[in-house]
């Protein structure tokens, strides 16, 4: 692409003309949408005068300085992180070579079932799990007590107990990436090591796990990237006990009187750039280490018949399920159906009622309405938005795409909440009165799904071969005509996918929402929190069950139009 | 628009395309007469497909010029680079590109229907081409539900729908098997001459373009190595690697004895001391049309005065003779423009079907050999080796 970018001759200055001002509207626009927020961030994190005022009236990097006061916060961000990393490669790696080289059976329905758990957002799971095995009252403790078991066998509230949640909840990714690099070997470099004489084992040590490594110690620090940014189980399963760590320290700081904007910021963007190098270094050891043999390209990998051992793997991938989908849906769906807060199993009243508070009570229901309006006004307005910024990105030969996609991929790298603090900040700023309204939300929203939407995106158009559209334009198409008949018809199914995909990351979205919603607009996701930190946990497990179920026909939709639209029509 | 009076339906003059630091094509310029088919033929990466593809206008070349049919395409010096739904042609595409979201009928449609037409007109049209390509049962099937060669037809099909007086083809063939390659290829030729279009043909199949051409133009690093007909470039190739590429032939190096006379003759010595007669058909008028500039395609370093002689491997003769007859010792047949004579040992045989190809021992190292498959030599036979002065080619 660059390099055809920089051939354009001088003698198409004319289409030249016309590209560039479209190229420089696009950077303005996603200038505006990214970087803007991130200004006032650093604006911020530099203010030491009066908070929230731009610009600062008083400079300095005191902010800064104060970070080593929250060593103690960093030093349990760095560990819980750690945990969950380890926790969640350690599950991602063993379902991953389950799942993509072993011939257990059901695998294909399986492989669906993994993906639940990300969709069911780590904030209903830490809720669930808080359910399962807080102290005393959890679930899992009560079944302990009556099997005549002393003390508490699990207490989640704990470091331990929040890597836990986020390892299940927010590791899916460690298990999509492993998946990936182990589905990308040849299988013919296992195969020739065994036609060679080497038996099973010598060949998953000296062949398979060599090739997977990088795959696998590139993922491993990127789910710790992740974690470092990581909220909602933090939240809900730390807060109790006044255990923080950084991204609930920046919460904090802003909840507090006066606001602490200035330590918020600063630690923002501390944790922007921990990430962004983590998630460089990430690239690079994929970069580095991957072997030449390792493709794009998807093989079909040979499978390793298990035996009888296949009944022990799977039961350890439906261990899984039954850990991070099963348990947690039913602790929820039980105690959303009690009438007291907290279920003692021996004597629990079933009611419907806290289903008609949740979708009745005036800001609760509303936050129903308003995540619903959210998700389909930004999957509306976004897909055709994002459709055309992934077609000049990577269809158009319009010089400056490689720096437009730069940009629009940045929300990526920086923690949602973070960059819903800059946003919040952003526009209280602007004179268009739109803060506290379902306005601001639908910006945050688009701009933190812009990599979600271009990346779906470019899968959908890259599926497109390009010979059918020049087809047309030799056959004597215009542009618009060949839009028209060709390249949209086509595009239909996928840009319905990410329809969806927006759709279902914007109802469960939390992070950005939680600065920027206002009394008049609240959303699903920080509803459930302030339910869960105000009233009761019953409610609050109907609230998340609603979510749940949302999403859950959102998600099934989803694979539903997967299936039925497979890039190879044969 | 200019006219330059010339009638050539496809000319193109110092053609440049430049991806980033790569020229993919540099310098390359031919015309294509009205009703030709002419393959450009290369090795990948060779810059045929680049040049295809600037006169179909879907790349933007740097410099140089395109006419169709008398008009400027692209010009670097005007600044003009039409786009491809501006220039009136037709293309075949190499993956077919065939729209998986429409019936066969509404494919081969496109074209008409983009133009416009009566719908009648459309109808007939449709008819009259699918009649063409023997696939009108298929109208209305779905175009996603189709077999390579299928496909293959139905591009064939729209490209000639709305009647367009030259036609594009992208390695039309490549993706198809063997056997139905070589059906495909004469249905090609023979729809091409039936509907008297102008066609340039892209492959790297050097058996497709002798077969399917009236001229060929054999491509390598993005510069033209020889145009000419089929015969001349398999016959009588200009350089090192259009002898290599096309047909395969037997390089054998040497030293001239003598410079050549008036009709192209010269007297050679193989490495081994075989005695030969070349020609030098490059001082024969009209041979040589265009070359890449001298040692562009020579290979690995040649001592002073050291040359090459192609000689292809259908060329040669092998007859069986008895153990003392000659054995080992070369010469020169007496009669000048004659037959060169040689023995060797069979070393080894492979039997193709329709030929054998022999590996043969000889005093100058060794000689691939094709035979047909009625001439059965023994491994380890001694043979007469014989070929004909002309076909040894002094490159």
């Amino acid at each position: 692409m660059s390099g055809q970018v920089t051939a354009l001759p001088g003698k198409v200055c004319a289409k030249l003309g016309v590209g560039g001002l479209l190229m420089a509207m696009v950077l303005l626009l996603c200038g505006a949408l990214v970087i803007y927020p991130v200004v006032f961030l650093v604006a911020e994190s530099l203010n030491t005068g009066e908070p929230g005022v731009f610009p600062p009236p008083e400079m300095s990097l005191s902010n800064f300085a104060a970070i080593g006061e929250d060593i103690g916060v960093i030093g349990d961000t760095l560990l819980v992180a750690a945990l969950a990393t380890v926790m969640a490669v350690t599950m991602g790696f063993v379902l991953a070579w389950i799942l993509s080289r072993t011939n257990i059976v059901g695998r294909a329905k399986l492989e669906r079932l993994m993906e639940l758990p990300y969709y069911m957002t780590p904030l209903v799971g830490a809720m669930a799990w808080g359910i399962l095995a807080g102290p005393k009252t959890g679930l899992l403790n009560q079944l302990w007590h009556l099997a005549g078991g002393g003390g508490d066998l699990f207490d989640i509230y704990t470091p331990l107990g929040i890597a836990w949640v986020m390892a299940l909840f927010e590791g899916t990714v460690a298990f999509v990436m492993i998946s990936a690099a182990m589905k990308s070997m040849d299988p013919a470099l296992e195969e020739s090591s065994r036609v060679l004489g080497a038996g099973k084992l010598h060949t998953m040590l000296h062949v398979t796990l060599p090739l997977v490594a990088p795959g696998v110690a590139s993922a491993a620090v990127f789910v710790f990237a992740e974690m470092l940014g990581a909220f909602a189980a933090a939240f809900v399963l730390g807060i109790p006990g006044r255990f923080y760590v950084v991204t609930t320290a920046i919460w904090q700081s802003t909840q507090s009187y006066p606001p602490e904007y200035g330590r918020a910021a600063a630690l923002g963007l501390s944790l922007f750039a921990a990430m962004v190098i983590t998630l460089t270094f990430s690239k690079l050891i994929l970069r580095r280490g991957s072997h030449a043999t390792i493709t794009g390209k998807a093989f079909r990998p040979r499978r390793i018949d298990a035996g009888s051992a296949r009944w022990l793997l799977l039961a350890i991938a439906w261990g899984y399920v039954l850990l991070a989908v099963v348990l947690p849906v039913g602790a929820l769906l039980l105690t959303s159906f009690q009438k007291f807060a907290t279920v003692v199993l021996s004597d629990s009243i079933f009611t419907l009622a806290n289903y008609q508070t949740a979708l009745s009570t005036g800001t609760l229901g509303q936050a129903f309405v308003n995540s619903l309006i959210l998700g389909l006004s930004v999957a509306s307005i976004g897909v055709p938005l994002i459709g055309v910024l992934t077609w000049i990105i990577y269809r158009s030969r319009l010089p400056g795409g490689v720096f437009i996609e730069y940009v629009a991929m940045f929300p990526q790298a920086v923690p949602r909440l973070v960059f819903g603090l800059g946003l919040l900040w952003a526009w209280i700023n602007i004179p268009i009165p739109i803060y506290g309204t379902l306005w601001l939300l639908g910006i945050a929203y688009f701009t933190v799904f812009l990599p979600l939407g271009l990346r779906t995106m470019a899968g959908v158009i890259m599926q497109v071969d390009r010979s059918l559209e020049e087809c047309a334009r030799v056959c004597g198409a215009s542009w618009a005509h060949q839009m028209r008949t060709i390249s949209l018809p086509l595009l239909r199914p996928g840009l319905a996918a990410a329809w969806l995909l927006i759709l279902i990351a914007s109802i469960r979205e939390l992070g950005a929402s939680i600065f920027l919603m206002g009394p008049q607009s609240k959303v699903v996701s920080p509803a459930i929190i302030n339910a869960w930190l105000t009233s009761s946990s019953e409610l609050s497990a109907a609230m998340a069950m609603l979510l749940t179920g949302t999403v859950f026909a959102g998600v099934l939709l989803l694979f539903l139009f997967a299936r039925n639209f497979s890039p190879n029509q044969e | 628009m200019t006219n330059n009076g010339s009638d050539a339906r496809i000319e193109v003059i110092d053609l440049v395309v430049r991806y980033g630091d790569v020229l993919a094509v540099q310098g390359v310029g031919f015309a294509i007469q009205p009703g030709e088919l002419v393959t450009l033929l290369g090795p990948s990466g060779c810059g045929k497909t680049t040049t295809l593809r600037s006169i179909a206008g879907l790349e933007d070349p740097v410099g140089g010029t395109i006419r169709l049919n008398g008009a400027v395409a692209y010009s670097a010096a005007e600044r003009t680079n039409l786009p491809a739904e501006k220039r009136g042609l037709s293309m075949v595409f190499q993956s077919y590109a065939i729209w998986p979201h429409m019936t066969v009928a509404e494919n081969v449609a496109y074209g008409l229907k983009v133009r416009r037409l009566p719908r009648a007109e459309v109808e007939a049209n449709v008819r009259r081409v699918l009649d063409l390509v023997q696939m009108t049962t298929y109208a209305d099937r779905p175009a996603s539900k189709l077999s390579g060669g299928q496909q293959q037809r139905i591009a064939v099909a729209r490209a000639i729908a709305f009647s367009p007086n030259v036609l594009l083809f992208d390695e039309p063939l490549s993706n198809l098997d063997a056997k139905l390659r070589a059906e495909m290829r004469v249905e090609l030729r023979e729809l091409q001459r039936r509907l008297d279009i102008t066609a340039l043909y892209v492959t790297h199949d050097q058996e497709e373009a002798l077969a399917i051409s009236d001229r060929v133009i054999v491509m390598n690093h993005g510069r033209i190595e020889q145009i000419g007909s089929p015969e001349q470039v398999y016959n009588r190739p200009c350089s090192l690697f259009v002898a290599d590429f096309v047909g395969a032939a037997n390089l054998i190096t040497g030293e001239m004895l003598s410079p050549p006379d008036g009709d192209g003759r010269v007297a050679f010595v193989t490495e081994g001391g075989v005695k030969l007669q070349a020609h030098d058909w490059q001082k024969v008028a009209g041979t040589r049309l265009q070359t890449a500039p001298t040692g562009a395609t020579k290979t690995g370093t040649t001592k002073a005065g050291e040359r090459t002689v192609a000689l292809h491997s259908a060329y040669i003769r092998l007859e069986p003779v008895n153990g003392a007859d000659g054995a080992g010792v070369a010469h020169v047949a007496g009669r000048a423009g004659a037959m060169n004579l040689s023995y060797g040992t069979i070393h080894r045989r492979m039997f193709h079907g329709d030929f054998i190809q022999y590996v043969v021992d000889w005093p100058a190292g060794q000689l691939i050999v094709r035979r047909p498959p009625t001439e059965m030599i023994a491994e380890n036979q001694k043979v007469r080796i014989q070929f004909a002065a002309e076909h040894c080619v002094l490159l």
